[in-house]
Protein backbone atom coordinates (compact mmCIF):
# COMPACT_ATOMS: atom_id res chain seq x y z
CA UNK A 1 0.00 0.00 0.00
CA UNK A 2 2.55 2.05 1.39
CA UNK A 3 4.70 1.55 -1.90
CA UNK A 4 2.00 2.34 -4.29
CA UNK A 5 1.34 5.61 -3.12
CA UNK A 6 4.93 6.36 -3.32
CA UNK A 7 4.83 5.43 -6.72
CA UNK A 8 2.09 7.44 -6.91
CA UNK A 9 3.52 10.56 -5.25
CA UNK A 10 6.83 10.08 -7.47
CA UNK A 11 4.72 9.91 -10.64
CA UNK A 12 2.69 13.04 -9.86
CA UNK A 13 5.63 14.82 -8.96
CA UNK A 14 7.52 13.31 -12.56
CA UNK A 15 4.37 14.87 -14.17
CA UNK A 16 4.37 18.28 -12.39
CA UNK A 17 8.05 18.54 -13.16
CA UNK A 18 7.45 17.46 -16.84
CA UNK A 19 4.40 20.24 -16.88
CA UNK A 20 6.69 22.81 -15.06
CA UNK A 21 9.35 22.21 -17.66
CA UNK A 22 7.06 21.85 -21.14
CA UNK A 23 4.91 25.82 -19.45
CA UNK A 24 8.28 27.55 -18.99
CA UNK A 25 9.63 26.19 -22.95
CA UNK A 26 6.28 27.05 -24.30
CA UNK A 27 6.36 30.61 -22.52
CA UNK A 28 10.05 30.90 -23.45
CA UNK A 29 10.02 32.67 -26.95
CA UNK A 30 7.40 35.03 -25.50
CA UNK A 31 9.83 35.99 -22.50
CA UNK A 32 12.50 36.36 -24.96
CA UNK A 33 10.73 38.71 -26.98
CA UNK A 34 9.37 40.69 -24.02
CA UNK A 35 12.68 41.13 -22.81
CA UNK A 36 14.60 41.97 -26.06
CA UNK A 37 12.43 44.50 -27.36
CA UNK A 38 10.20 46.07 -24.59
CA UNK A 39 12.61 46.06 -21.49
CA UNK A 40 16.32 46.05 -22.98
CA UNK A 41 15.46 48.97 -24.98
CA UNK A 42 14.85 50.73 -21.63
CA UNK A 43 17.78 50.47 -19.83
CA UNK A 44 19.22 51.12 -22.80
CA UNK A 45 17.77 54.26 -23.41
CA UNK A 46 18.89 55.34 -19.46
CA UNK A 47 22.42 54.21 -19.87
CA UNK A 48 23.40 55.55 -23.24
CA UNK A 49 21.76 58.79 -22.22
CA UNK A 50 24.75 59.18 -20.10
CA UNK A 51 27.16 58.85 -22.56
CA UNK A 52 28.43 60.77 -25.96
CA UNK A 53 27.94 58.43 -28.62
CA UNK A 54 29.25 58.20 -32.03
CA UNK A 55 27.33 55.79 -34.57
CA UNK A 56 26.17 53.74 -31.89
CA UNK A 57 28.60 53.46 -30.14
CA UNK A 58 29.56 54.91 -26.82
CA UNK A 59 32.94 57.12 -26.88
CA UNK A 60 32.71 59.33 -23.29
CA UNK A 61 30.29 59.35 -19.88
CA UNK A 62 29.07 63.07 -20.43
CA UNK A 63 26.29 62.32 -17.19
CA UNK A 64 23.46 64.85 -17.71
CA UNK A 65 25.29 66.54 -20.34
CA UNK A 66 22.64 64.96 -23.25
CA UNK A 67 19.89 66.16 -20.92
CA UNK A 68 21.11 69.63 -20.64
CA UNK A 69 21.69 70.12 -24.48
CA UNK A 70 18.33 68.56 -25.27
CA UNK A 71 16.71 71.33 -23.08
CA UNK A 72 18.34 74.14 -23.26
CA UNK A 73 17.96 73.82 -27.01
CA UNK A 74 16.30 77.12 -28.64
CA UNK A 75 13.45 75.13 -29.81
CA UNK A 76 12.73 72.27 -26.80
CA UNK A 77 10.24 75.02 -25.32
CA UNK A 78 8.48 75.47 -28.50
CA UNK A 79 8.10 71.94 -29.02
CA UNK A 80 6.67 71.52 -25.60
CA UNK A 81 4.23 74.12 -26.04
CA UNK A 82 3.64 72.20 -29.56
CA UNK A 83 2.74 69.37 -27.56
CA UNK A 84 0.60 70.60 -25.10
CA UNK A 85 -1.34 72.69 -28.24
CA UNK A 86 -1.66 69.03 -29.83
CA UNK A 87 -2.66 67.13 -26.54
CA UNK A 88 -5.07 70.37 -26.24
CA UNK A 89 -6.42 70.28 -29.74
CA UNK A 90 -6.91 66.49 -29.31
CA UNK A 91 -9.27 66.80 -26.08
CA UNK A 92 -10.98 69.65 -27.71
CA UNK A 93 -11.80 67.85 -31.17
CA UNK A 94 -11.29 64.12 -30.42
CA UNK A 95 -13.00 63.53 -27.02
CA UNK A 96 -16.41 64.48 -27.80
CA UNK A 97 -17.31 63.44 -31.04
CA UNK A 98 -16.95 59.89 -30.77
CA UNK A 99 -18.81 60.28 -27.23
CA UNK A 100 -22.05 61.60 -29.09
CA UNK A 101 -21.05 59.89 -31.97
CA UNK A 102 -21.69 56.72 -29.96
CA UNK A 103 -24.88 57.75 -28.40
CA UNK A 104 -26.84 59.08 -30.85
CA UNK A 105 -26.12 55.85 -32.64
CA UNK A 106 -27.26 53.94 -29.26
CA UNK A 107 -30.45 55.60 -29.95
CA UNK A 108 -31.05 54.99 -33.79
CA UNK A 109 -33.99 52.73 -34.92
CA UNK A 110 -32.73 51.80 -38.52
CA UNK A 111 -29.16 52.68 -40.18
CA UNK A 112 -27.31 51.61 -36.92
CA UNK A 113 -24.88 49.21 -38.64
CA UNK A 114 -24.14 51.70 -42.00
CA UNK A 115 -23.71 54.30 -39.32
CA UNK A 116 -21.07 51.89 -37.53
CA UNK A 117 -19.63 50.71 -40.92
CA UNK A 118 -19.19 54.60 -41.77
CA UNK A 119 -17.71 55.67 -38.89
CA UNK A 120 -15.41 53.06 -38.68
CA UNK A 121 -14.18 52.81 -42.05
CA UNK A 122 -11.65 55.52 -41.65
CA UNK A 123 -9.80 53.19 -38.81
CA UNK A 124 -8.93 50.72 -41.41
CA UNK A 125 -7.11 53.33 -44.05
CA UNK A 126 -3.37 53.15 -43.81
CA UNK A 127 -1.72 55.87 -41.58
CA UNK A 128 -0.02 57.51 -44.15
CA UNK A 129 -2.48 57.54 -46.50
CA UNK A 130 -4.80 59.25 -44.24
CA UNK A 131 -2.39 62.04 -44.17
CA UNK A 132 -1.51 62.29 -47.35
CA UNK A 133 -5.69 62.41 -48.02
CA UNK A 134 -5.89 65.28 -45.54
CA UNK A 135 -3.08 66.87 -46.87
CA UNK A 136 -4.56 66.93 -50.70
CA UNK A 137 -7.61 67.90 -49.12
CA UNK A 138 -5.92 70.88 -47.13
CA UNK A 139 -4.09 71.53 -49.81
CA UNK A 140 -3.83 75.82 -51.12
CA UNK A 141 -5.01 76.70 -54.00
CA UNK A 142 -7.72 75.17 -56.08
CA UNK A 143 -6.89 71.66 -56.32
CA UNK A 144 -7.84 71.29 -52.88
CA UNK A 145 -10.99 69.66 -51.92
CA UNK A 146 -11.73 72.43 -49.32
CA UNK A 147 -10.78 75.17 -50.94
CA UNK A 148 -12.45 73.93 -53.87
CA UNK A 149 -15.75 73.87 -51.95
CA UNK A 150 -14.82 77.17 -50.91
CA UNK A 151 -14.76 78.71 -54.19
CA UNK A 152 -18.39 77.12 -54.65
CA UNK A 153 -19.52 79.52 -51.74
CA UNK A 154 -17.36 82.47 -52.70
CA UNK A 155 -14.70 82.72 -50.56
CA UNK A 156 -10.93 82.67 -52.22
CA UNK A 157 -8.66 80.04 -51.41
CA UNK A 158 -7.63 80.66 -47.95
CA UNK A 159 -4.48 78.57 -46.33
CA UNK A 160 -4.35 75.73 -44.36
CA UNK A 161 -1.66 73.69 -43.47
CA UNK A 162 0.65 76.48 -43.93
CA UNK A 163 -1.04 78.69 -41.67
CA UNK A 164 1.24 78.57 -38.50
CA UNK A 165 -1.76 78.98 -35.64
CA UNK A 166 -4.16 76.41 -38.14
CA UNK A 167 -1.60 73.49 -38.58
CA UNK A 168 -1.76 71.82 -35.21
CA UNK A 169 -6.11 72.00 -35.08
CA UNK A 170 -6.01 70.36 -38.72
CA UNK A 171 -2.71 67.88 -38.00
CA UNK A 172 -5.74 66.95 -34.79
CA UNK A 173 -8.70 66.66 -37.60
CA UNK A 174 -7.43 64.38 -39.71
CA UNK A 175 -5.77 62.20 -36.46
CA UNK A 176 -9.39 61.94 -35.22
CA UNK A 177 -11.14 61.16 -38.80
CA UNK A 178 -8.41 58.12 -38.66
CA UNK A 179 -8.79 57.30 -34.99
CA UNK A 180 -12.17 57.93 -33.52
CA UNK A 181 -14.03 54.86 -35.00
CA UNK A 182 -12.43 52.78 -32.96
CA UNK A 183 -12.88 54.81 -29.58
CA UNK A 184 -16.56 55.15 -30.40
CA UNK A 185 -16.96 51.24 -30.61
CA UNK A 186 -15.52 51.01 -27.03
CA UNK A 187 -18.12 53.66 -25.87
CA UNK A 188 -20.94 51.82 -27.80
CA UNK A 189 -19.80 48.58 -26.05
CA UNK A 190 -20.26 50.77 -22.35
CA UNK A 191 -23.21 51.93 -23.39
CA UNK A 192 -24.82 48.59 -23.87
CA UNK A 193 -24.14 47.73 -20.31
CA UNK A 194 -26.90 51.02 -18.99
CA UNK A 195 -29.21 49.39 -16.72
CA UNK A 196 -32.74 50.37 -19.08
CA UNK A 197 -35.09 50.29 -15.74
CA UNK A 198 -33.17 53.41 -14.50
CA UNK A 199 -34.89 55.22 -18.16
CA UNK A 200 -38.03 53.42 -16.95
CA UNK A 201 -37.95 54.73 -13.61
CA UNK A 202 -36.89 58.28 -14.06
CA UNK A 203 -39.82 58.59 -17.12
CA UNK A 204 -41.74 57.64 -14.31
CA UNK A 205 -40.39 60.22 -12.20
CA UNK A 206 -40.74 63.01 -15.29
CA UNK A 207 -37.05 62.90 -16.27
CA UNK A 208 -37.06 64.56 -19.64
CA UNK A 209 -34.44 63.42 -22.45
CA UNK A 210 -31.57 66.16 -21.29
CA UNK A 211 -32.09 64.95 -17.38
CA UNK A 212 -32.20 61.40 -18.33
CA UNK A 213 -28.82 61.80 -20.23
CA UNK A 214 -27.03 63.94 -17.67
CA UNK A 215 -28.20 61.97 -14.24
CA UNK A 216 -28.00 58.12 -15.64
CA UNK A 217 -26.07 57.91 -19.19
CA UNK A 218 -23.55 60.19 -18.25
CA UNK A 219 -22.76 59.02 -14.60
CA UNK A 220 -22.16 55.11 -16.10
CA UNK A 221 -20.26 56.50 -18.53
CA UNK A 222 -17.92 58.50 -16.52
CA UNK A 223 -15.25 56.08 -16.28
CA UNK A 224 -14.91 55.26 -19.68
CA UNK A 225 -14.68 58.61 -20.98
CA UNK A 226 -11.65 59.76 -18.46
CA UNK A 227 -9.88 56.39 -18.88
CA UNK A 228 -10.27 56.60 -23.35
CA UNK A 229 -8.96 60.70 -22.03
CA UNK A 230 -5.99 59.67 -20.50
CA UNK A 231 -5.09 57.33 -23.56
CA UNK A 232 -5.67 59.75 -25.95
CA UNK A 233 -3.26 62.22 -23.97
CA UNK A 234 -0.82 59.61 -23.66
CA UNK A 235 -1.40 58.72 -27.36
CA UNK A 236 -1.32 62.09 -28.69
CA UNK A 237 1.48 63.34 -26.36
CA UNK A 238 4.09 61.04 -28.96
CA UNK A 239 2.09 62.04 -31.94
CA UNK A 240 5.30 61.86 -34.62
CA UNK A 241 3.82 60.01 -37.54
CA UNK A 242 1.02 62.46 -38.88
CA UNK A 243 3.25 65.96 -38.73
CA UNK A 244 6.04 63.97 -40.13
CA UNK A 245 4.05 62.96 -43.33
CA UNK A 246 1.82 66.24 -43.28
CA UNK A 247 4.05 69.28 -42.72
CA UNK A 248 7.20 68.19 -41.68
CA UNK A 249 7.08 69.80 -38.38
CA UNK A 250 6.80 72.73 -40.93
CA UNK A 251 5.76 75.73 -41.39
CA UNK A 252 8.96 77.13 -39.53
CA UNK A 253 8.58 74.25 -36.98
CA UNK A 254 4.92 75.48 -35.78
CA UNK A 255 3.90 71.51 -35.85
CA UNK A 256 7.28 70.20 -34.08
CA UNK A 257 6.19 67.60 -31.54
CA UNK A 258 8.15 65.96 -29.00
CA UNK A 259 7.73 62.86 -30.42
CA UNK A 260 8.83 64.13 -34.40
CA UNK A 261 11.84 65.90 -32.66
CA UNK A 262 13.48 62.74 -31.26
CA UNK A 263 12.66 61.50 -34.73
CA UNK A 264 14.33 64.14 -36.18
CA UNK A 265 17.42 63.93 -33.36
CA UNK A 266 17.98 60.36 -34.29
CA UNK A 267 17.24 59.74 -38.08
CA UNK A 268 17.54 62.83 -39.39
CA UNK A 269 21.01 64.39 -37.61
CA UNK A 270 22.03 61.29 -36.39
CA UNK A 271 22.25 62.29 -32.32
CA UNK A 272 21.17 58.87 -30.95
CA UNK A 273 22.35 60.05 -27.49
CA UNK A 274 20.36 63.22 -27.91
CA UNK A 275 17.33 61.50 -29.61
CA UNK A 276 17.19 59.23 -25.93
CA UNK A 277 17.92 61.44 -23.40
CA UNK A 278 14.80 63.54 -25.20
CA UNK A 279 13.01 59.62 -24.75
CA UNK A 280 14.04 59.78 -21.18
CA UNK A 281 12.34 62.84 -20.30
CA UNK A 282 8.92 61.95 -22.15
CA UNK A 283 9.17 58.44 -21.04
CA UNK A 284 9.61 59.72 -16.98
CA UNK A 285 6.17 61.58 -17.44
CA UNK A 286 4.27 58.71 -19.67
CA UNK A 287 5.15 56.28 -16.76
CA UNK A 288 3.58 58.79 -14.39
CA UNK A 289 0.33 58.94 -16.86
CA UNK A 290 -0.10 55.50 -18.02
CA UNK A 291 0.23 54.48 -14.15
CA UNK A 292 -3.07 56.41 -13.50
CA UNK A 293 -4.46 54.95 -16.54
CA UNK A 294 -4.33 51.81 -15.39
CA UNK A 295 -5.41 52.86 -12.03
CA UNK A 296 -8.38 53.61 -13.55
CA UNK A 297 -8.85 51.07 -15.99
CA UNK A 298 -8.34 48.26 -13.07
CA UNK A 299 -11.20 50.55 -11.53
CA UNK A 300 -13.41 50.64 -14.36
CA UNK A 301 -13.41 47.62 -16.53
CA UNK A 302 -15.83 45.98 -14.84
CA UNK B 1 -37.35 46.58 -41.25
CA UNK B 2 -37.63 47.73 -37.60
CA UNK B 3 -39.87 50.73 -36.62
CA UNK B 4 -40.49 53.31 -33.51
CA UNK B 5 -42.22 50.47 -31.88
CA UNK B 6 -39.79 47.97 -31.82
CA UNK B 7 -37.41 50.91 -29.77
CA UNK B 8 -37.64 49.79 -25.93
CA UNK B 9 -34.02 50.58 -25.20
CA UNK B 10 -31.96 53.94 -24.83
CA UNK B 11 -32.77 57.01 -23.92
CA UNK B 12 -35.85 57.60 -25.74
CA UNK B 13 -38.52 54.90 -25.94
CA UNK B 14 -41.28 54.57 -28.34
CA UNK B 15 -43.74 55.83 -25.95
CA UNK B 16 -42.01 59.49 -26.18
CA UNK B 17 -41.09 58.99 -30.18
CA UNK B 18 -45.09 59.46 -30.66
CA UNK B 19 -44.38 62.52 -29.46
CA UNK B 20 -43.67 65.57 -31.92
CA UNK B 21 -40.49 67.35 -29.69
CA UNK B 22 -39.14 63.90 -29.51
CA UNK B 23 -39.35 63.11 -32.97
CA UNK B 24 -37.18 66.17 -33.52
CA UNK B 25 -34.77 65.62 -31.23
CA UNK B 26 -34.33 61.70 -32.94
CA UNK B 27 -34.20 63.71 -36.26
CA UNK B 28 -31.36 65.93 -35.17
CA UNK B 29 -29.68 62.91 -34.04
CA UNK B 30 -29.90 61.27 -37.56
CA UNK B 31 -29.11 64.32 -38.98
CA UNK B 32 -25.77 65.14 -37.40
CA UNK B 33 -24.88 61.40 -37.65
CA UNK B 34 -25.66 61.49 -41.40
CA UNK B 35 -23.34 64.98 -41.54
CA UNK B 36 -20.40 62.84 -39.54
CA UNK B 37 -20.99 59.48 -41.80
CA UNK B 38 -20.74 61.83 -44.92
CA UNK B 39 -17.47 63.33 -43.12
CA UNK B 40 -15.83 60.04 -43.02
CA UNK B 41 -17.03 58.92 -46.43
CA UNK B 42 -16.41 61.73 -48.46
CA UNK B 43 -12.36 61.63 -48.27
CA UNK B 44 -12.40 58.81 -49.42
CA UNK B 45 -14.86 58.93 -52.20
CA UNK B 46 -12.93 62.39 -53.08
CA UNK B 47 -9.82 60.86 -53.86
CA UNK B 48 -11.26 57.67 -55.38
CA UNK B 49 -12.74 60.39 -58.23
CA UNK B 50 -9.93 62.48 -58.46
CA UNK B 51 -7.59 59.98 -59.57
CA UNK B 52 -9.44 59.52 -62.53
CA UNK B 53 -9.18 63.42 -63.54
CA UNK B 54 -6.41 64.62 -65.81
CA UNK B 55 -4.04 66.64 -64.18
CA UNK B 56 -5.76 70.15 -66.17
CA UNK B 57 -9.21 68.77 -64.50
CA UNK B 58 -7.25 69.15 -61.01
CA UNK B 59 -6.20 72.69 -61.05
CA UNK B 60 -9.52 74.18 -63.53
CA UNK B 61 -10.97 76.89 -62.26
CA UNK B 62 -13.64 76.98 -61.38
CA UNK B 63 -12.96 73.19 -59.26
CA UNK B 64 -14.58 70.25 -61.10
CA UNK B 65 -15.52 67.71 -58.60
CA UNK B 66 -16.26 64.91 -60.99
CA UNK B 67 -13.84 63.49 -63.79
CA UNK B 68 -14.68 63.86 -67.51
CA UNK B 69 -14.91 60.19 -68.20
CA UNK B 70 -13.82 57.31 -65.96
CA UNK B 71 -10.93 55.28 -68.28
CA UNK B 72 -8.72 52.32 -66.87
CA UNK B 73 -5.77 52.95 -68.70
CA UNK B 74 -4.41 55.64 -66.29
CA UNK B 75 -5.48 53.15 -63.37
CA UNK B 76 -3.05 50.39 -65.42
CA UNK B 77 -0.52 53.02 -66.16
CA UNK B 78 0.19 53.97 -62.41
CA UNK B 79 0.16 50.19 -61.28
CA UNK B 80 2.75 49.78 -63.66
CA UNK B 81 4.82 52.69 -63.20
CA UNK B 82 5.01 52.69 -59.19
CA UNK B 83 5.51 48.51 -59.60
CA UNK B 84 2.79 49.13 -56.87
CA UNK B 85 2.81 44.60 -57.28
CA UNK B 86 5.91 44.76 -55.56
CA UNK B 87 5.02 46.96 -52.60
CA UNK B 88 1.73 44.77 -52.13
CA UNK B 89 3.77 41.61 -52.60
CA UNK B 90 5.96 42.64 -49.87
CA UNK B 91 3.33 44.34 -47.61
CA UNK B 92 1.49 40.73 -47.76
CA UNK B 93 4.48 38.94 -46.41
CA UNK B 94 5.28 41.20 -43.85
CA UNK B 95 1.47 40.76 -42.60
CA UNK B 96 1.71 36.84 -42.89
CA UNK B 97 4.23 36.51 -40.92
CA UNK B 98 3.67 39.09 -38.09
CA UNK B 99 0.78 36.87 -38.23
CA UNK B 100 1.99 33.85 -37.75
CA UNK B 101 4.38 35.43 -34.69
CA UNK B 102 1.94 36.90 -33.28
CA UNK B 103 -0.63 33.90 -33.07
CA UNK B 104 1.51 31.22 -32.40
CA UNK B 105 3.86 33.58 -29.50
CA UNK B 106 1.75 35.54 -28.32
CA UNK B 107 -1.14 32.55 -28.19
CA UNK B 108 1.06 30.11 -26.69
CA UNK B 109 2.44 32.55 -23.85
CA UNK B 110 -1.47 32.83 -23.30
CA UNK B 111 -2.16 29.37 -23.03
CA UNK B 112 0.50 29.04 -20.60
CA UNK B 113 -0.27 31.63 -18.18
CA UNK B 114 -4.42 30.49 -18.19
CA UNK B 115 -4.12 26.90 -18.47
CA UNK B 116 -0.12 25.38 -17.42
CA UNK B 117 0.97 27.61 -14.83
CA UNK B 118 3.62 26.46 -14.41
CA UNK B 119 6.02 27.01 -11.19
CA UNK B 120 6.13 31.04 -11.40
CA UNK B 121 3.74 31.91 -13.16
CA UNK B 122 3.35 34.57 -11.23
CA UNK B 123 6.17 36.34 -11.94
CA UNK B 124 5.41 35.71 -15.77
CA UNK B 125 2.33 37.76 -14.80
CA UNK B 126 3.42 40.36 -13.60
CA UNK B 127 6.35 40.75 -16.12
CA UNK B 128 3.73 40.71 -19.00
CA UNK B 129 1.27 43.05 -16.97
CA UNK B 130 4.32 45.52 -16.48
CA UNK B 131 4.85 45.36 -20.38
CA UNK B 132 1.36 46.94 -20.84
CA UNK B 133 2.35 49.72 -18.40
CA UNK B 134 5.41 50.59 -20.03
CA UNK B 135 5.40 53.44 -22.48
CA UNK B 136 7.70 53.83 -25.18
CA UNK B 137 10.89 55.14 -25.04
CA UNK B 138 12.43 56.47 -28.01
CA UNK B 139 12.80 54.19 -31.28
CA UNK B 140 16.89 54.00 -30.57
CA UNK B 141 17.59 51.72 -28.66
CA UNK B 142 15.69 49.24 -30.45
CA UNK B 143 16.94 50.28 -33.69
CA UNK B 144 20.54 49.96 -32.23
CA UNK B 145 19.53 46.06 -31.33
CA UNK B 146 17.77 45.08 -34.74
CA UNK B 147 21.29 46.56 -36.10
CA UNK B 148 23.50 44.71 -33.75
CA UNK B 149 21.48 42.31 -32.07
CA UNK B 150 22.80 40.98 -28.59
CA UNK B 151 25.05 37.91 -28.84
CA UNK B 152 24.66 36.90 -32.48
CA UNK B 153 25.87 40.22 -33.83
CA UNK B 154 23.80 39.99 -36.82
CA UNK B 155 22.40 43.05 -38.39
CA UNK B 156 18.58 42.33 -39.34
CA UNK B 157 17.17 45.63 -40.75
CA UNK B 158 16.45 45.10 -44.29
CA UNK B 159 14.48 42.18 -43.16
CA UNK B 160 10.94 41.42 -42.26
CA UNK B 161 11.85 39.89 -38.87
CA UNK B 162 12.61 43.06 -36.84
CA UNK B 163 8.36 43.56 -37.65
CA UNK B 164 7.37 40.15 -36.98
CA UNK B 165 9.50 39.58 -33.92
CA UNK B 166 7.30 43.26 -32.65
CA UNK B 167 4.34 41.54 -33.85
CA UNK B 168 5.25 38.64 -31.55
CA UNK B 169 5.60 40.68 -28.62
CA UNK B 170 2.21 41.56 -27.59
CA UNK B 171 1.11 41.81 -23.91
CA UNK B 172 -2.08 42.80 -24.56
CA UNK B 173 -3.02 40.53 -27.07
CA UNK B 174 -0.90 38.06 -24.44
CA UNK B 175 -3.75 38.60 -21.82
CA UNK B 176 -6.27 38.78 -24.39
CA UNK B 177 -5.79 35.19 -25.09
CA UNK B 178 -5.37 34.27 -21.58
CA UNK B 179 -8.49 35.56 -20.58
CA UNK B 180 -9.94 33.78 -23.47
CA UNK B 181 -8.13 30.92 -22.52
CA UNK B 182 -9.64 31.05 -19.11
CA UNK B 183 -12.71 30.50 -20.11
CA UNK B 184 -12.24 27.11 -21.36
CA UNK B 185 -13.27 24.17 -18.72
CA UNK B 186 -10.29 22.66 -17.56
CA UNK B 187 -12.33 19.19 -17.62
CA UNK B 188 -11.30 19.29 -20.87
CA UNK B 189 -7.83 19.76 -20.19
CA UNK B 190 -7.53 17.20 -17.51
CA UNK B 191 -9.33 14.27 -19.63
CA UNK B 192 -6.71 15.24 -22.44
CA UNK B 193 -4.09 15.11 -19.59
CA UNK B 194 -5.36 11.83 -18.19
CA UNK B 195 -5.29 9.93 -21.37
CA UNK B 196 -2.00 10.72 -21.48
CA UNK B 197 -1.82 14.21 -24.48
CA UNK B 198 1.30 16.25 -23.64
CA UNK B 199 0.56 19.88 -22.96
CA UNK B 200 1.66 20.69 -26.31
CA UNK B 201 -0.76 18.08 -28.33
CA UNK B 202 -3.67 19.12 -25.86
CA UNK B 203 -3.15 22.85 -27.48
CA UNK B 204 -3.35 22.01 -30.93
CA UNK B 205 -5.70 19.12 -30.54
CA UNK B 206 -8.47 20.59 -27.65
CA UNK B 207 -7.67 24.31 -27.20
CA UNK B 208 -7.02 25.56 -30.50
CA UNK B 209 -10.40 24.02 -32.41
CA UNK B 210 -11.83 25.68 -29.57
CA UNK B 211 -9.51 28.86 -29.75
CA UNK B 212 -11.85 29.72 -33.38
CA UNK B 213 -13.33 33.08 -32.26
CA UNK B 214 -10.09 34.93 -30.50
CA UNK B 215 -7.67 33.51 -33.76
CA UNK B 216 -10.32 35.54 -35.79
CA UNK B 217 -10.40 38.33 -33.72
CA UNK B 218 -6.40 38.52 -33.38
CA UNK B 219 -6.48 37.90 -37.34
CA UNK B 220 -7.88 40.90 -38.15
CA UNK B 221 -6.50 43.42 -35.82
CA UNK B 222 -2.64 42.15 -36.80
CA UNK B 223 -3.69 42.53 -40.53
CA UNK B 224 -5.32 45.55 -40.11
CA UNK B 225 -2.68 46.86 -38.02
CA UNK B 226 -0.20 45.43 -39.83
CA UNK B 227 -1.22 47.36 -42.91
CA UNK B 228 -1.38 50.25 -41.73
CA UNK B 229 2.12 50.17 -40.02
CA UNK B 230 4.52 52.80 -41.01
CA UNK B 231 7.51 54.20 -38.61
CA UNK B 232 8.88 50.73 -37.89
CA UNK B 233 8.51 49.45 -41.67
CA UNK B 234 9.99 52.59 -42.67
CA UNK B 235 13.46 52.34 -40.42
CA UNK B 236 13.63 48.81 -40.97
CA UNK B 237 12.74 48.17 -44.46
CA UNK B 238 13.46 52.22 -46.05
CA UNK B 239 15.25 52.10 -49.60
CA UNK B 240 15.48 48.04 -49.53
CA UNK B 241 13.55 45.44 -52.42
CA UNK B 242 11.35 44.80 -49.55
CA UNK B 243 9.82 48.43 -49.04
CA UNK B 244 5.84 48.08 -48.38
CA UNK B 245 3.15 50.00 -49.50
CA UNK B 246 3.11 52.32 -46.59
CA UNK B 247 6.46 53.34 -47.38
CA UNK B 248 5.61 54.01 -50.80
CA UNK B 249 3.02 56.18 -49.56
CA UNK B 250 5.70 57.90 -47.81
CA UNK B 251 8.00 57.95 -50.52
CA UNK B 252 4.90 59.84 -52.50
CA UNK B 253 4.27 62.70 -49.86
CA UNK B 254 7.94 63.36 -49.78
CA UNK B 255 7.89 64.36 -53.12
CA UNK B 256 11.26 61.86 -53.91
CA UNK B 257 8.98 60.55 -56.89
CA UNK B 258 7.82 62.27 -59.89
CA UNK B 259 4.15 61.60 -60.25
CA UNK B 260 1.22 63.62 -60.91
CA UNK B 261 -1.64 64.18 -58.61
CA UNK B 262 -4.19 62.20 -60.12
CA UNK B 263 -1.31 59.56 -59.94
CA UNK B 264 -0.92 60.19 -56.29
CA UNK B 265 -4.92 59.53 -56.04
CA UNK B 266 -4.67 56.32 -57.50
CA UNK B 267 -1.95 55.09 -55.56
CA UNK B 268 -3.82 56.03 -52.12
CA UNK B 269 -6.86 54.19 -53.74
CA UNK B 270 -4.52 50.60 -53.91
CA UNK B 271 -3.66 51.66 -50.83
CA UNK B 272 -7.47 51.49 -49.41
CA UNK B 273 -8.61 48.94 -51.42
CA UNK B 274 -7.63 45.46 -49.43
CA UNK B 275 -8.24 46.67 -46.45
CA UNK B 276 -11.61 47.94 -47.56
CA UNK B 277 -12.46 44.75 -48.65
CA UNK B 278 -11.02 42.78 -46.04
CA UNK B 279 -12.84 45.30 -43.88
CA UNK B 280 -16.40 44.56 -45.60
CA UNK B 281 -15.95 41.46 -45.30
CA UNK B 282 -15.52 40.87 -41.84
CA UNK B 283 -16.60 44.29 -40.10
CA UNK B 284 -19.07 42.14 -37.74
CA UNK B 285 -15.93 40.57 -36.58
CA UNK B 286 -14.53 43.85 -35.82
CA UNK B 287 -17.18 45.12 -34.00
CA UNK B 288 -17.48 42.03 -31.84
CA UNK B 289 -14.18 42.09 -31.29
CA UNK B 290 -13.88 45.28 -29.82
CA UNK B 291 -15.93 44.37 -27.35
CA UNK B 292 -14.09 41.43 -26.95
CA UNK B 293 -10.54 42.67 -26.32
CA UNK B 294 -11.43 45.23 -23.90
CA UNK B 295 -9.09 48.20 -24.43
CA UNK B 296 -7.10 46.59 -27.01
CA UNK B 297 -7.53 49.14 -30.39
Amino acid sequence: MKALEAKKHKRSRSTRFRNNLSGWALILPSVLLLFLIVWRPVGMAFYYSLFRLQGMKAVEFVGLQNFKDVITDTAFLQTVFNTVKYVFWSLIIGMPIPFFCAVMINEMVVGKGFFKFALYLPVIVPTVATCLIWKLLYMDGEGGLINALLYFVGIGPADWLSNKTLTIPLIIVAATWQGFGSTLIMYLAALQSVDQNLYEAARIDGAGFWKRFWHILLPHMRGIILLMAIRQIIGVFQITEQPLVMTGGGPNGASMSLGLTNYFYAFQYGQFDKSMALGVVSFLFLIGLTFIYFKLDRKFSE
Amino acid sequence: MKTFSDKTNGLLNFMELKQFRYRIIYGIMMALLIIVSLACLLPILWIVLSGFKTPAEMYSIPPQLLPSGFSLEPVKNIWVKVNFFKYFGNTLMEICGALIFDLVINGLAGYVLSRIRPKGSAVLETIVFGTMLLPSVSMVPLYMTFVNMPILHINLTGSFLPLWMQAGCNAFTIMLFRSFFNGIPMDYLEAARIDGCSNIKIFFKIILPLSKPIIVVETIFCVIYSWKNFMWPYLILGSTERETVSILLYQISSGSMSITMPEIMLVIMFSIIPPGLFYALFSKQIMGGMNMSGIKG
